[in-house]
């Protein structure tokens, strides 16, 4: 394979340089704005051509590996895969990024010269992670994983001033370091093992146990099992998930769209590129964990956003029990992958409009939301009313919203593999759902309203539009999207 | 062409129509939105038309895949029990529309969700892929819910979500067996899952399953229907929800719920039907007298007529699990005429309710006096109800009487005591509210009804007598496509449907002064 390639690592390259550009331009053009708006944008639409053009070239040649480094034994191993699953990662990574980007620049609009940062820790951040779904490389995922993390730390913490955002950025710092380190030691446990690192290319992890049958699991259990905790409090799965609600209300509204959908996507990508692409061979061992920690994220994520008083924490709790459906798609192997990202994909843009919303009502740099904020919203801003309540279908699964189609995919795999409880439990969930996103939907229509006029700005009505498109479209005509990410396997 | 997939598309097509309309034009959207539901009416008259009798064939049947790996078609179809709802659905929209001339606030998203409404209960009716089929059970909540939240009286915001709440719920199992079913017709013919309703005849189910996945389907259609004891959001959404609203509620959106009995229940999982129809029968008898019964002490007249619904559900549910080939086609009979009739009741009580703002029995008495075309029009819809000889109720009624006979003969006669009942809370709700000195002088100087009040209630009277007096023609569509179902249930269990003797001997000693039904069910 050629190691001079550039395609297979476009999407980083041209992150990185957006964000260097950004601080350079920060520095030398002086503090502004209508400097940074352009790059930004360029280099989220960028990376997402970039994916395409992966995803042209897979199609073609059926991808491959890159940088592999043949001197060193142990390391000898490719660094970057480009197939399907990561060519689609990119595009959705930056039409993410972008409309996130989008949804917070009333946020950059108000941090003024502290915008600059703001800026390029987002891109930054994206960059990270789409590494965690591009290698096939343990270690390297670990990297893309910290990358991210440590951005969303940063922005959780963004409005210095704020208590809230300050005590966001502590929580998610203390408990993001001590997730990542569980699952560093989960990836050093599997490699001590297996003794690979790596999940494709020579001595894999996959070669490994075609080769081998391990007759006392202890130490890859207990690897396996550090790797899942680790990502499982990365997408808030529950019991990991006592983070989220707190880090959502505190973090500022303007920023926390990009944390829930991008760490959602990354993390189901590399849960899948590692467990269904590397440890497929165990699926025994692990599935059923996996449909334990699903149940009970739907669970115990539909039952607390029950009692939720504030939009931001029913969010977070409602994303406790989406992880869950994820989850349940992961137990059907390689079937799920297909379900995952159409489920991801669409809830990535859902998560977005709402936070854009939370943001556009409340203020950007806003912590709490009472869901009394947003009574008679339908009244006072038609626009935002009724694409809230759009996006409040789609999350809730109703049917012709593209959280239905989702759902009921991601249930027919859990059945297909034989967890049928698990289906069980997901529809009563869902159906237990209905109740809290109806109560924002009715909130949203109460015809007292006691608020002002609400006037969005451009971006913000964008990104909360094409959300609401997404939910729409795919939940109307969802045939196209499932019809791209079939072919958007790891290999 | 494809008639049904147009019949389907054309409600939405009518509600981006009005959603396109200007907003400075107000005046427009009730006539606009009035002329978007009359095509579907004329599709549904020409389906009624060009459907054959005495045919069990799936009719208009057309089939588009759409996920391949996955199994699931837009396949729709109709044969003659969906085919009288849709024609009911397609009849009651318009009328209903007509009927909400009194909406003043937001009156464009109301007829947007009016026509949305329309598609998702046009697409239960007739999906013959259980995914599609779920995907349109469960969009119709998302109008309902928005038009008693929007709209309804005070205690809306309780009554809507209890409505969602409980619809949903039995929603969860619907969609659980659904997915179950999928898989498991996916796995018996070697692919991943499939949800066309045909295939799945063909899956072999073991009796657990088929009991388990009986259940799983039985509590979504159980809470439709309302069956006892899950009616208790029935009273609640009637009342409360905008008069449209209840006609829509209690006409077409309770029907899915039995539809799904017969359709689906029966003829997927015959031997867990035969094994629990004795079970479910007694809660259909439990419904019939106790939704009667309460009925009769309703201070509230639109709660009155919507416990009646739980009764005359009762008798659907009775007919159906009778198991025979005129409960059966009683019961689809009386899907339809209580959709008439009740509809009629809802409207009739609607009307008064502009002029008084009341709906009260104590606040009115010697309304006939003021209004008597009304009062004319109240007592005979009251009649069709209760189900008097020539009108359509009667013929419903009876028929599943008769065939509920064979199979359940005590649950029959205590059945027949709801007849009695019905009659007790229509007419003494009437002679409360019509007859008598006028006693609230609010009522003295009221209008009688107009021009076009009368042309809403018109249609339903026409047909609630047709059907009463020369029911043949409707029999003759429902009787050879419930014939099918029985002929599954006999060839998979060893259960026998009972006959009478001789098709004559029916003639005879059932039918006399509307005889015209000679060969009843017997094709």
């Amino acid at each position: 394979m050629n190691n001079a390639a550039f395609l297979p690592v476009a999407f980083e390259v041209i992150q990185l340089v957006g964000a260097l550009l950004v601080l350079l331009v920060a520095v030398v053009a002086g503090k502004q704005r209508k400097f940074w708006a352009p790059i930004a944008g360029v280099a989220f639409l960028a990376s997402a051509a970039a994916g395409l053009f992966q995803w042209i070239e897979v199609a073609e040649t059926g991808g491959g590996f890159f940088f592999s480094t043949p001197d060193l034994r142990i390391m000898r191993s490719p660094m970057v895969v480009m197939d399907g699953f990561s060519a689609f990662a990119a595009i959705l990574l930056g039409l993410v990024g972008f409309v996130a980007l989008l949804g917070s620049w009333d946020l950059v609009k108000v941090l003024g010269g502290r915008a600059a940062e703001f800026v390029a820790l987002t891109l930054l951040a994206v960059a990270g992670l789409h590494m965690m779904t591009m290698t096939p490389n343990l270690v390297v995922i670990f990297i893309g994983l910290e990358t991210a993390s440590i951005s969303f730390y940063v922005l959780a913490g963004f409005i210095r001033q704020s208590r809230e955002s300050d005590e966001s950025a502590l929580k998610y710092f203390l408990l993001g370091s001590l997730a990542s380190a569980m699952f560093l030691y989960g990836v050093a446990l599997a490699f001590g093992a297996t003794g690979s690192l790596t999940i494709y290319g020579a001595n894999s992890i996959r070669d490994f146990f075609s080769l081998h049958i391990i007759t006392e699991p202890g130490i890859l259990l207990a690897g396996l099992a550090l790797m899942l905790v680790g990502l499982f409090f990365k997408v808030s799965a529950a019991p990991f998930h006592q983070w989220a609600p707190d880090v959502y209300q505190g973090a500022p509204s303007g920023a926390v769209g990009l944390m829930a959908a991008g760490v959602k996507v990354a993390g189901f990508a590399a849960l899948t590129r590692i467990f269904v692409g590397g440890f497929i061979s165990q699926i025994d061992t692990w599935a059923p964990i996996v449909a334990v920690v699903a149940a009970l994220s739907m669970v115990v994520g539909t039952t607390m956003a029950l009692v939720q008083k504030d939009l931001k924490r029913l969010l977070a709790y409602s994303g406790v029990a989406h992880a869950g459906y994820l989850l349940a798609t992961l137990v059907g192997g390689m079937e799920g992958v297909p379900p995952m990202w159409f489920y991801v994909s669409t809830y990535a843009f859902m998560i977005i409009g709402a936070f854009t919303v939370v943001s556009v009502v409340r203020g950007p740099t806003s912590s709490d939301a009472p869901i009394d904020a947003f009574k008679g919203l339908a009244n006072r801003s038609p626009e935002m009313g009724w694409l809230l309540a759009i996006i409040m279908f789609g999350m809730s699964g109703m049917p012709f919203f593209a959280g239905f189609v989702g759902k009921v995919f991601a249930f027919v795999v859990a059945g297909e593999a034989g967890y049928l409880w698990l289906v069980v439990v997901g529809t009563l969930t869902t159906v237990i759902g209905f109740a809290f996103y109806l109560r924002v939907v009715s909130t949203i229509f109460a015809s007292d309203d006691d608020g002002d006029d609400i006037e969005p700005s451009m971006s913000a009505r964008f990104a909360v539009i094409i959300s609401a498109v997404v939910t729409l479209f795919f939940g109307i005509v969802p045939w196209p999207l499932l019809d791209v990410v079939r072919d958007a396997l790891p290999l | 062409m494809p008639v049904l997939s147009i019949l389907i598309a054309l409600p939405v097509i009518g509600a981006i129509v009005v959603a396109l309309l200007p907003t400075r034009r107000q005046e427009l959207v009730y006539p606009v939105a009035l002329a978007m539901s009359i095509p579907p009416l004329a599709v549904a008259l020409y389906m009624l038309w060009n459907f054959v009798p005495r045919d069990a064939s799936f009719q208009f049947a057309e089939s588009v895949v759409l996920v391949e790996s996955f199994g699931i078609s837009w396949s729709l179809a109709v044969d003659g029990i969906s085919l009288f709802m849709v024609v009911l659905t397609a009849l009651l929209f318009p009328i209903s529309i007509a009927a909400s001339r009194s909406i003043t606030d937001r009156v464009k998203t109301y007829m947007v969700l009016m026509l949305i409404l329309e598609t998702g209960v046009l697409g239960v009716f007739l999906s013959l892929d259980l995914f599609v089929f779920f995907a349109f059970f469960e969009v119709v909540l998302i109008p309902m819910y928005m038009l008693i939240s929007m709209w309804g009286s005070e205690n809306r915001a309780y009554a809507s979500l209890k409505f969602v709440l409980f619809t949903a719920v039995g929603s969860a199992f619907l969609l659980a067996s659904i997915v179950a079913l999928g898989v498991m017709t996916g796995s018996q013919m070697g692919t991943f899952a499939n949800f066309d309703f045909r295939n799945m005849l063909q899956a072999d189910l073991s009796s657990t399953a088929q009991l388990a996945l009986f259940a799983g389907f039985g509590i979504a259609f159980a809470i439709k229907v309302p069956l006892f004891p899950f009616h208790t959001w029935l009273p609640d959404a009637h009342t409360e929800a905008p008069t449209a609203g209840s006609v829509i509620l209690a006409g077409v959106l309770l029907k899915m719920g039995t539809y799904g009995f017969l359709r689906f229940n029966l003829t997927l999982f015959p031997e867990a039907a035969v094994d629990l129809a004795v079970p479910l029968a007694v809660l259909g008898v439990i419904g019939i007298v106790y939704g009667a019964a309460v009925a009769i002490v309703q201070p509230d007249i639109k709660r009155l007529v919507a416990y009646s619904s739980v009764s005359h559900m009762g008798f659907v549910v009775l007919g159906t699990f009778a198991l025979t080939t005129q409960g059966l086609s009683g019961s689809v009979v009386t899907m339809i005429s209580h959709g008439l009739t009740t509809s009629a009741l809802f409207l009739l009580i609607g009307m008064i309710y502009e002029r008084t703002h009341t709906r009260k029995i104590a606040d009115y008495g010697g309304l006939a006096k003021v209004m008597p075309v009304y009062a004319g029009i109240f007592l005979f819809s009251a009649f069709a109800s209760a189900g008097l000889p020539g009108l359509s109720g009667f013929i419903g009624e009876f028929t599943i009487l008769i065939g509920s006979y064979l199979t359940l003969p005590v649950l029959t006669i205590i059945a027949a005591f709801g007849v009695i009942l019905a009659a007790i809370y229509l007419l003494w709700a009437y002679e409360r509210v019509f007859t008598g000195p006028v006693t609230n002088p609010k009522l003295e100087g009221l209008k009688d009804l107009g021009f076009r009040e009368l042309a809403i209630l018109v249609p339903l009277i026409v047909l609630i007598i047709g059907i009463g007096v020369y029911p043949k023609p409707v029999f003759d569509r429902i009787d050879s496509s419930v014939g099918i179902i029985l002929d599954r249930i006999e060839a998979t269990t060893d259960f026998e449907v009972p006959e009478y003797g001789t098709p004559d001997g029916v003639v005879e000693l059932h039918y006399d002064a509307e005889g015209d039904h000679e060969d009843g069910g017997d094709h």
